[in-house]
């Protein structure tokens, strides 16, 4: 294997020492002059047609600059599902009704928060409350209260900029009905008809919040003289962001601006546009004048986006040995008001499972329904962690009737390197076989698996497969290189830092193909205006597409200055090397020319020519359009992460308290090119999907959440982190940048069933809701494992 | 109605200030909003995260719930005040960097300033001191691991140094 200098090195972070001594900017920490504050009034109500807004009071208050109203925003729409099939339907600020308790019907701007915040008491709301329903079987039924009436386009659609001929229509959704999947391939009934065993069984995953550190912020600042406006936000790849307030203020996308910051934590639940970021550059226009707006917790909590909640019934038929034959898998999903990504979470549910098992006959159906509750988004595998958890315990079921050991079954059901899956997608890398393996090993399986129930203790495995991007339209990334005079190179790729290390990896991709070391290369990223198109953050493209790009940037520009070295040293390009910051030949090293003499002679003996390399990259280069969501079609990704975990956990049968003991994490990233980085991912996966397993759930009751802050919402705290083990199941990915795929979101949706079955192995009894607290444990245990 | 504005002394990373504030100011505004001091951040600002953490003469406390006015004629030391003026990190912050102690690096100035009240307090933590102390500063992405191994780290280093 080739010997790198910088890739495959724990190198310290490029973002570290901005971070550590307070210097680093976020967008909460952004003041700029003349600024004001902007507050959003909320709607108390889960469902209530809205008889009269009067602002008079709130406007006159000193200080008080602008309120606004559903009737200024009126008809601005926008989603993160857009298509002509399925027009947005979110909106701002409420027009004619409110859907969810705290859905925006009003906004204020002041000179400072507290008179905003102010301001918000003086508005004075007439509703009409509508009966409400907050359970999607329910919501299902014939006469059940509608949510929606004619969800009609007015905004323009998001396909539509990318050749998408196809005219959208308005429809309205039946039974609240907000979008349905049906993949199928095989023969289901034949495939359960040769099962020799067929189980079926039930799981929910509730809400949970992604919790970033930050709360969701932004700084508008629109500037009347040049149309243009700059924005600083959370933002998981400014393309969308951008695209989104170009079209809701019908503002020119390229007089828009996402300038750089820090973002505090995303993890999916960030990349999305949100109403008070609509709100924020609809005043800052209004007024001319800067406006921040900062979210409460509360109201990241009840009206951002939370993860989804699921509803998944499980078929599975298996032969005697345990081989897979058919899986039938029907998911409902509690949309809440507005759709959200319930119709692509539904989808990828499915899809990543793909890579995991061979199923042979498939059919899996998904609905989701809307509710007078706040919803949903991505969150860190984004459907994975709730269907692992359900199809991972269940495997563990299986085996447990027919006596068979989990390890050896989900190992004789894996895919294989190579196998092409019924979209099309291949596996050219597949460690998932070595992950299993190690991951098994590392909890010393053979020795602890069924054997420790005496003690209440117990080991417990899950797997899952991820995307290595593929995104949203054009499925595209680009990056720029350029050499400069100090022979240094300075980098211009998009992707924000929002604590994965992206700024870190793309240094050490271009550093490593230039032959520089890590501090030459210069960062600019994440500012829409500096860098070139970026769609790569999301869905985990961030390396494979994201870096990859960045790789063939520094390819490029290595390829040029190659050629322009040969030239002055009189030998073909193919005769030479680049490494220490010179251009050598390769028989000769002490023939070499410094990046700055090769600069300075391109210029001087060519045209002017100054060297840059570009680079770009598609998560699938042969995908014109987008694939179809509803039937599973089409081709999605050239590269899937895969992990295995797992855990070993002891129960207190007096409390129902879980402690867990050790978790492991084997994941196939393709390669580590910061190991650090990449140990640091599967820490907080291991860590975040063990609070899923055990702590994690956004409650609410009648619509309100009543855990909306984070004492009432506990996530785990340093007190609570278990041993953890990070493996390397790495298998090389010949499409990624020196080998690399995700790493970042696969591993979370393995351990929560891996935790969920230690619990079994331990104590015998199953719970099929998570989160798996102690109370529903108790019950368990009881002997009445209740289903609500 | 208008409450009048009181006087304020306190010593800031070393640096003397005078000013007249508002009385419910909170600490953290002051530092945030009033000097431009931006590493303490605000994140729950109800006592539960600790991103906001800060030392107050040898004490780590959090910002968003002390009244600028109780820190009147002490000395508050944020992460700002951490490295040496010449540009040299404190050993935790140095270490904090070599072991990968941070990713988003929102909540990163509260855990320094926490660890760095904990070590000046408590000379021979242990992992579950250590643990036990920074139960307050949440972290969502790091799954604590990192800096935990930073700080025991950093300790043992002030313990071999004696």
């Amino acid at each position: 294997m080739t010997e790198y200098s910088v890739v495959g090195k724990p190198l310290p972070r490029v973002d570290g020492i901005a971070k550590l001594t307070g210097q680093a900017k976020y967008t909460t920490d952004i003041v700029l002059p003349d600024m004001v504050y902007a507050k959003l009034l909320r709607s108390p109500h889960p469902h209530a047609k809205i008889i009269s807004i009067d602002i008079s009071k709130a406007e006159k208050l000193p200080g008080v600059e602008a309120v606004i109203t559903g009737k200024d925003t009126f008809g601005i729409r926008y989603g993160f599902v857009d298509t002509p099939n399925y027009p947005a339907e979110e909106r701002p600020l409420a027009e004619d009704k409110v859907r969810f308790v705290g859905e925006a019907v009003a906004a204020v701007a002041a000179v400072d928060p507290d008179i905003a915040e102010d301001a918000l008491d003086l508005i004075e709301v007439e509703y009409d409350p509508l009966p409400a329903v907050f359970d999607p079987e329910e919501a299902m039924k014939d006469g059940a209260p509608q949510i929606h009436g004619e969800i009609t386009r007015s905004t323009s659609c998001a396909w539509e900029d990318w050749g998408v001929a196809r005219k959208s229509h308005s429809y309205t959704p039946v039974n609240n009905v907000a979008s349905r999947v049906l993949i199928s391939y095989g023969d289901i009934e034949k495939g359960f008809a040769e099962a020799d065993y067929i189980r079926e069984d039930r799981f929910w995953s509730p809400a949970t919040s992604h919790m970033a550190m930050e709360p969701h912020a932004i700084v508008a600042n629109y500037n009347p003289f040049t149309g243009k406006l700059d924005v600083w936000l959370n933002h998981m790849a400014y393309e969308l962001k951008r695209y989104w307030l170009s079209k809701t203020l019908g503002i020119p996308i390229q007089k828009i601006r996402v300038h750089q910051t820090y973002i505090g934590g995303a993890f999916g639940g960030k990349a999305v546009i949100f109403d008070f970021e609509v709100i924020a550059g609809f005043l800052s226009r209004k007024l001319g004048r800067p406006v921040k707006i900062v979210l409460t917790r509360e109201e990241v909590f009840s009206s951002c986006r939370n993860s989804i909640r699921f509803d998944t019934t499980v078929k599975t038929g298996v032969k005697k040995d345990g081989t897979i034959v058919a899986q039938d898998v029907k998911v409902i999903v509690d949309a809440g008001a507005y759709k959200g990504s319930a119709a692509v979470a539904m989808f990828l549910s499915h899809q990543f499972s793909e890579p995991c098992y061979n199923r042979r006959n498939v059919r899996h159906e998904g609905v989701a329904v809307y509710t007078n509750k706040n919803f949903g988004f991505a969150k860190r595998g984004h459907g994975a962690p709730q269907n692992r958890f359900a199809v991972d315990s269940q495997i563990d079921m299986i085996c447990e009737d027919l006596g068979l050991d989990p390890v050896e079954v989900i190992l004789k059901n894996l895919r294989k390197k190579g196998d092409v899956l019924p979209n099309g997608d291949k596996l050219e890398s597949y460690g998932l076989p070595k992950c299993v393996q190690l991951a098994a090993d590392a909890i010393d399986w053979k020795q602890k698996r069924g054997t420790q129930r005496d003690k209440n203790r117990g080991v417990g495995i899950g797997i899952n497969g991820m995307f290595s991007g593929s995104g949203y339209w054009p499925f595209a990334c680009a990056a720029i290189v350029r050499l400069n005079h100090d022979g240094t190179v300075t980098l211009m790729e998009g992707d924000c830092e929002f604590g994965q290390g992206a700024d870190t990896t793309y240094s050490q991709i271009a550093a490593e193909e230039l032959g520089l070391p890590l501090e030459d290369v210069n960062l600019i990223s994440g500012d829409s205006e500096l860098c070139p198109m970026n769609y790569s953050n999301f869905l985990s493209g961030g390396m494979f597409v994201g870096g990859g790009a960045v790789y063939y940037a520094a390819y490029d520009l290595r390829q040029k200055m190659l050629k322009v070295a040969s030239e002055l040293l009189k030998v073909g390009p193919e005769d030479l090397d680049m490494k220490n910051r010179s251009v050598f030949i390769k028989a000769r090293p002490e023939k070499s020319l410094t990046f700055g003499e090769i600069l300075r002679y391109s210029i001087q003996k060519h045209l002017g020519d100054p060297l840059i390399g570009i680079g770009y990259k598609k998560a699938v280069p042969e995908i014109e359009f987008y694939p179809s969501l509803s039937k599973g079609t089409g081709r999605f990704t050239d590269a899937y992460g895969l992990a295995a975990a797992t855990a070993e956990v002891e129960v207190d049968r007096e409390t129902g308290r879980v402690k867990v003991l050790k978790i492991c994490i084997a994941d196939d990233c393709g390669y580590e090119i910061n190991p650090a980085s990449i140990y640091g991912q599967m820490v907080s996966q291991a860590v975040m999907g063990m609070g899923d397993a055990l702590l994690e759930e956004v409650i609410d009751e009648g619509g309100r959440v009543i855990n909306p802050n984070l004492v009432d919402y506990e996530i785990p705290r340093a007190f609570d982190v278990p041993e953890i083990m990070v493996l390397n199941g790495c298998d090389y990915e010949p499409k990624g940048p020196f080998g690399g795929k995700e790493a970042g979101e696969c591993a979370r949706a393995a351990v929560i069933p891996a935790i969920a079955n230690a619990i079994y192995d331990a104590v015998g009894v199953r719970v099929h809701r998570v989160p798996i607290t102690p109370e529903k444990l108790l019950n368990a245990l009881k002997g009445k494992e209740g289903r609500r | 109605m208008e409450i009048a504005k009181k006087i304020l002394k306190v010593k800031v990373n070393g640096r003397p200030y005078e000013m007249l504030i508002k009385p419910k100011t909170t600490l953290l505004q002051l530092l945030r909003n009033d000097l431009g001091l931006t590493g303490a951040k605000q994140a729950c600002m109800d006592n539960s995260c600790g991103a906001c953490t800060v030392i107050v003469d040898k004490m780590a406390v959090k910002a968003c719930s002390v009244l600028a006015l109780q820190v009147n004629g002490r000395e508050v030391t944020t992460v700002e005040g951490l490295a040496s003026r010449d540009g040299k990190l404190h050993p935790l912050q140095q270490t904090f960097l070599d072991f990968h102690a941070f990713q988003c690096g929102f909540c990163t100035p509260g855990k320094l300033m926490s660890a760095k009240a904990m070590l000046d307090e408590n000379l021979h933590p242990n992992e579950e001191d250590i643990r036990r102390d920074m139960e307050g500063n949440l972290c969502r992405c790091t799954g604590y691991k990192q800096y935990i191994d930073a700080i025991k780290a950093v300790a043992q280093k002030k313990e071999g140094a004696k």
